[in-house]
């Protein structure tokens, strides 16, 4: 009964051994001593071997205390600021230089930019598309995924959480084309986006803090992703969600996924003063656009920027310009209502119907004297402008007739 | 006949004792194995009896110990660093892979073990009190429930440490289920959290509770534990030797050492107990005892080694309280609690029926209670002791086996068959991708 306890103490103390075993045998051999290895040769080859002796062996790392990251990538990626490296194999190649000059590597690291596990030391996980790793390394793999034919292009994401109050980053095209987009189309007519803008939309400045799990996917088709639904999102918002004011500006998808990339760039980061851009940490304005903002809020038709109607609307006689005019232009309000919706502009300011009903009662809230203001104002924007064309009429029939009787 | 013993000599001992004497002496002269008697009842050895799950448990316990020491040298119990601190553990630390993996798969097979164990000790009534005097099976009993608890509370503070989403969650939903409770609720989770959100203040309460006094408490119940197992006779199965015995005087023995049930305080060597062919029924100590212990700790090690390298211990992305993983699973063991906490959440007539009061206060309430009041009302004849499925205690076992397999259905399906939104998924179903940043 007893004798065969012998054989199972044998057979367990065995197991015990090899399971050692195996784990002394994976501690000496991990993936990148291979890689190191082959680095070394490398450089024996090209450079010589008193080079080869002199590189570094065992795991290297980046602390970057200030940016709170620990990147090993260059354990495996040991040819990073060689001469000499710029054609060789990957993961030796070296990095372009003229970056590296503006972000050295020691006080950079590498995954605060390209993205990736920076902790790990196995390729998969280093590399971060791994489950339950949210920072992919964000080249190829992810470009792929979405059709951008740019392998950097989901990088330049991380370019602009430092350089988001750049006016336009070097190198960053598809950062740089949502930033002219964001100008051009006057998101801020409705949204807030660093701290200056409307209200009609969410306030976008930390968006790109949303988690993926936050977004309603439930109207999209294909992938399931934060950039997806944003770029779907942009190219038709009442796709994805009906009940949405925003209108859909018919971006094609190159815009589209350049508007994506930079809403998700705006996260809340705490990044240290040595380490922002040398630029004031607000929007710049040209001296043009701060002069045509100035005239706006005290001339005449100041009322309608302050309410925010200019958001969507022009008003051309008062010379306000509306960056996004989804709205027509209010000039002819007066008599644009009356023939639209068969009531005067007064009881359609009172009871307002389609997207105006929205607005009118959440956005902008108007009080009884507001509105008179309102009706008043337009009222004389629209003589104005109706005398403008006569005026213009006028002279065309003046000068129509004159012509004429020259002949 | 005095010899001078060195320290080496009270720590060593022969495998292969020539006499009884000396089989005797490696085992009463041994510092390490004095807490042995040194004679033992086959029955007690056999494998088929206990499963020697107890001291399996026991095992455990020790490689917990043994890599929770260099744990607690290389773990940070900081919000700001204990996740990197584990990363590197994963990544960097010369083993700390193995350390960390070794370290939660010896605290699941706890869990497991020491439930089979009560298992086991219900089903053969070893919680029953034999024929012997000064007897206290039942207590014991009580000092095992308490084992459990410490366990499953060890197991439960130790979830947390690694602060990613799994821990954070699961410390979330386990907190939430005990702040159901009746009056008292909001502020035990309030105490135990050390706050309303599980912060830097829970993350060092549940440290210094993992690390040092759960610790403790096992230790010291452990001790109890095993004092109490000598004093009542050894395993339970023994007190059917004495019953099957025919009566006879026994010889006085001469050392109390020296005897099988040594059990009664103030009698010394004038034992009373029916032992009569001890021969026929016992083995020595050693090497038969220490060699079989042996066996088994190194099968546990073995197989928790084994199960270490083939199953890496996950580490999710680092906590964020602002998004809810979905599911959102308490630990393992917990899971017949969460699973029974969404089956008793009903609504009637508009009014919501919340089953965190039912799933997780009253019915775990009810159990542990019904748990130390059975031993005390079991009533069945000596003859049920020690034995597996006696037919005097059928309908008890009937009645206990319904409650564990209940809990073990109940724990199947919150583990393996509950997917997002805590919906019902078969295992040939596949879950709903969940969306992720790119």
């Amino acid at each position: 009964m007893f004798k065969r306890d012998s054989i199972l103490l044998y057979s367990f103390g065995g197991a015990v051994l090899l399971i050692t075993g195996f784990i002394f045998w994976s501690y000496y051999t991990p993936e990148w001593k291979d890689y190191q290895t082959e680095f070394q040769e490398l450089v024996a080859k090209r450079f010589g071997p008193d080079r080869a002796d002199r590189v570094p062996d065992g795991l290297q790392q980046i602390w970057v205390k200030e940016l709170d990251r620990v990147d090993r990538c260059t354990t495996c990626h040991q040819g990073m600021e060689w001469k000499g490296l710029e054609n060789a194999p990957s993961p030796f190649r070296s990095h372009p230089q003229d970056i590296l000059k503006k972000h050295p590597l020691a006080q950079y690291g590498c995954t605060v930019c390209h993205g990736g596990q920076g902790y790990a030391t196995d390729v998969e996980s280093a590399h971060g598309f791994t489950p339950h790793w949210d920072e992919p390394l964000l080249a190829k793999q992810v470009s792929d995924l979405y059709l951008i034919k740019d392998k950097k292009a989901m990088m330049q994401i991380n370019c602009n959480i430092c350089h988001r109050y750049d006016r336009e980053t070097a190198g960053a095209d598809y950062i740089n084309q949502g930033k002219q987009l964001v100008q051009t189309k006057n998101c801020r007519a409705c949204h807030t986006i660093n701290g200056r803008g409307g209200v009609i939309g969410p306030d976008l400045t930390n968006v790109g803090d949303k988690a993926p799990e936050q977004y309603d996917y439930s109207r999209m088709l294909g992938v399931k992703t934060a950039f997806a639904w944003h770029v779907a999102h942009i190219q038709n918002p009442k796709a994805l969600v009906p009940e949405t004011v925003m209108p859909n500006f018919g971006f094609n998808s190159k815009e589209a996924q350049s508007l994506a990339l930079l809403v998700m760039s705006w996260q809340r980061a705490s990044i240290p003063t040595s380490y922002r851009p040398g630029v004031q940490l607000v929007e710049q304005q040209t001296p043009e656009e701060a002069e045509r903002e100035k005239q706006m809020l005290t001339g005449e038709g100041a009322f309608f920027v302050k309410k925010g109607c200019f958001a969507c609307h022009s008003v051309s006689a008062f010379d306000i310009k509306s960056a996004s005019d989804i709205g027509p232009d209010l000039s002819f309000a007066v008599a644009d209502v009356q023939s639209r919706f068969g009531k005067t502009l007064g009881d359609f300011l009172a009871k307002p119907t389609g997207t105006m009903a929205v607005v009118l009662s959440t956005q902008i809230q108007l009080s009884d004297e507001e509105r008179r203001e309102a009706v008043d104002k337009l009222k004389i924007a629209y003589e104005k402008k109706i005398n403008q064309q006569a005026q213009a009429a006028q002279e065309a029939l003046n000068k129509a007739t004159s012509q004429a009787e020259k002949r | 006949m005095a010899t001078k013993r060195s320290t080496w000599d009270k720590i060593k001992w022969t495998w292969q004792p020539e006499t009884k004497r000396e089989a005797g002496d490696s085992i009463v002269r041994n510092f390490l194995l004095h807490w042995f008697p040194s004679k033992v009842t086959r029955q007690s050895l056999s494998w088929n009896y206990s499963f020697w799950l107890g001291t399996i448990s026991a095992v455990l316990f020790l490689i917990l110990i043994l890599t929770g020491i260099p744990l607690m040298f290389l773990y940070v119990p900081s919000v700001e660093r204990a996740y990197l601190s584990v990363k590197d553990l994963e990544f960097t630390v010369s083993y700390g892979w193995f350390l960390r993996g070794l370290h939660r798969i010896s605290a699941h097979l706890m869990v497991a073990v020491v439930f089979l164990h009560l298992v086991r000790v219900f089903l053969t009534g070893a919680y029953k009190n034999g024929t012997a005097v000064n007897q206290n099976r039942p207590l014991n009993w009580v000092i095992g429930l308490l084992l459990l608890l410490l366990t499953l509370l060890l197991s439960f503070t130790g979830y947390l440490l690694p602060w990613d989403q799994l821990a954070y969650w699961a410390i979330t939903v386990g907190t939430n289920i005990a702040s159901s409770a009746p009056v008292v609720g909001e502020s035990m989770r309030f105490f135990l959290l050390g706050g309303r959100t599980i912060d830097q203040n829970t993350l060092i309460r549940f440290y210094v509770l993992h690390c040092f006094f759960l610790p403790l408490g096992v230790l010291l119940l452990f001790s109890y534990h095993m004092w109490r197992v000598r004093k009542d006779g050894g395993l339970a199965c023994v007190d059917q030797l004495s019953l099957e015995q025919k009566k006879g005087p026994v010889e006085p023995i001469k050392s109390k050492t020296y005897s099988l049930l040594g059990i009664t305080s103030g009698r010394t060597v004038h034992v009373e107990t029916l032992i009569v062919d001890e021969d026929q029924h016992t083995v020595t100590a050693s090497p038969n005892l220490t060699r079989r212990l042996m066996a088994v700790t190194l099968g546990t090690v073995a197989v928790a080694a084994l199960l270490t390298t083939l199953f890496r211990a996950p580490l999710e992305e680092a906590a964020n309280p602002s998004v809810t993983p979905n599911p959102a699973k308490a630990p393992w063991y917990f899971l017949w609690l969460q699973e029974l906490v969404t089956d008793t959440t009903f609504t009637i007539g508009g009014i919501t029926i919340n089953g965190a009061l039912i799933g997780g206060i009253i019915v775990p309430g009810l159990l542990v209670v019904a748990a130390i009041a059975w031993v005390y009302l079991d009533k069945s004849p000596p003859a049920a002791v020690g034995v597996w499925f006696a037919k005097e205690r059928r309908k008890q076992n009937i009645v206990f086996l319904t409650v564990v397999a209940a809990i073990l259905i109940f724990t199947i399906i919150g583990t393996y068959l509950r997917g997002p939104y805590w919906n019902f998924y078969w295992p040939w179903q596949s879950w709903p991708t969940m969306p992720r940043q790119f």
